[in-house]
């Protein structure tokens, strides 16, 4: 996969070019990244649904910053949990953690720098 | 100022959506990250418009927009819900469930600005219609108030005009329309009755607009055959008020035919006897007869309250229905009340 390429542009474009909104977005990413990453985590050992609803945060949450990528990886694994194949749900989780474990960095260099 | 209510169990969205919502102007934003509690919020509080996730833990915002749909006048009230791309099927579902449009995950702030702005248009205009359908409900009540009030007054007018060519005075009208009031309270009928009996007994005399002076303002006794022209102003006043649309004139009507006849059927014109006499009849002719008793006229003194008290308790089942005279008199506070209130000299207008 790509590695995540940060795309100022975009977002700001979806956030109608508003500084002060897309600062927000990225304090509110980086507050609950953790968080968010581990009910993940948690969801493995949880009903299918959980995970389901899991990964479509996940989703929503690398969308927001444009990472069309790993927002599709976050909805492969969304659907197969809907659907019950979950026998590679475990490898697909980390590998969806690694992504959002990257952008979060990427994100805190920026409002660092 | 538009009350938008937010209900997303993701907080980044919240966020996302509320700053948004806040740069639109004019926007009071209200957050729930649980569905049931922001249903809960709803029963008492009425949101412009509503946002809402589709996808959230307890409740989907399918059976969220359902619970809320069913709340009492919340149909017409806007809803967005916020779906992915993909859920095509949900999109579908939400349309037949009653949501009113949608905003695409990840927001797209041109595309979100104009959903809401449209659909708190919208909401502007329900208002407007609602608030006029009230301010035009508010106009009607007025004018027709207005128009009963003019109906009262020109009753009033009516009657005292029969009144100017008698001997009798305004404040008779005025205290024997209230003593029949308090007999028929007395008389248990229901208030809209009582206060049309209040309304039409002025009326009962209005016939004597019909005769002639010599007769009407004859100082001695009248003469038989006077008499029997004097007795036509029952009928007279019957004919001039009747079949008219007003339900006060038709009482009037019915008053002024029957307000002379008397209990045991000697009474005129028709010589009814007991319960065929209608009972505004029976009701006006105890106040009338109870006023013009204890009243002074030019050919005679007043009676005093008990000669007059006498009279109606000896006249009961000859000249009076009996209950008519015990609700009178159950009623005789009121009725000095009313002495007090209505005397010869200055009359109030109604
Ligand atoms: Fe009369
Ligand atoms: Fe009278």
């Amino acid at each position: 996969m790509s590695p995540f390429v940060f795309d100022k542009a975009s977002i700001l474009e979806r956030l109608g070019g508003d500084e002060e909104i897309f600062v927000m977005m990225v304090d509110m990413f980086l507050q609950d990244v953790d968080r968010n990453c581990q009910s993940l985590r948690e969801a493995l050992g949880d009903e299918a649904a959980v995970l389901q609803r899991e990964a479509h945060t996940i989703k929503a949450l690398l969308a927001t910053f444009s990472d069309n990528a790993g927002a599709e990886l976050a909805q492969t694994l969304e659907l197969r949990a809907k659907t019950g194949e979950l026998a590679d749900a475990p490898a697909r989780v980390d590998v969806l953690l690694a992504r959002v474990a990257e952008v979060a960095d990427v994100l805190r260099r920026l409002s660092v720098g | 100022m538009h009350k938008v209510l937010i209900i997303d169990d993701s907080e980044i969205n919240l966020t996302l959506i509320r700053a948004l919502v806040i740069k639109l102007g004019e926007c009071e934003p209200v957050l729930f990250d649980n569905p049931v509690k922001a249903l809960e919020w709803c029963r008492s509080n009425e949101p412009d418009l509503v946002i809402v996730d589709y996808m959230m833990p307890e409740m989907d915002g399918l059976r969220f927009i359902a619970g809320f749909r069913a709340l009492h006048g919340r149909t017409e009230i806007p809803v967005l819900m916020i779906t992915a791309n993909d859920q095509k099927d949900v999109r579908y579902e939400a349309l037949l469930g009653g949501a009113n449009d949608f905003l695409t995950k990840p927001i797209d702030r041109i595309e979100f600005s104009a959903r809401v702005r449209n659909m708190l248009a919208l909401r502007t205009g329900q208002k407007f219609l609602a608030d006029r359908a009230a301010h035009l409900a508010n106009e009607v009540a007025e004018r027709t108030r207005e128009i009963r009030d003019r109906e009262r007054e020109l009753i009033y007018r009516i009657s005292r005009a029969a009144e100017f060519r008698d001997p009798e005075t305004g404040a008779h009208i005025q205290r024997m329309a209230h003593y029949s009031e308090i007999i028929a309270r007395g008389l248990d009928l229901d208030a809209a009755t009582c206060n049309l009996i209040l309304r039409a007994a002025p009326m009962h005399d209005v016939g004597k607009i019909g005769i002639r002076d010599h007769i009407l303002l004859k100082p001695g006794r009248l003469t038989p055959q006077e008499f029997e022209i004097m007795k036509q102003h029952a009928t007279l006043g019957y004919e001039l008020l009747k079949d008219s649309g007003s339900e006060i004139l038709q009482a009037g009507a019915e008053i002024a035919l029957a307000h002379h006849e008397k209990y045991d059927g000697s009474g005129y014109p028709r010589g009814l006897k007991g319960s065929a006499i209608p009972l505004f009849g029976r009701i006006v002719a105890v106040a009338d007869v109870f006023d013009a008793l204890t009243s002074e006229r030019p050919y005679k003194k007043a009676w005093s309250l008990d000669d007059a008290m006498r009279f109606l308790e000896d006249g009961r089942g000859s000249h009076f229905d009996p209950l008519c005279v015990e609700a009178f008199l159950a009623g005789w506070e009121d009725v000095l009340e009313v002495r007090q209130r209505f005397r010869d000299e200055e009359v109030p207008v109604i």
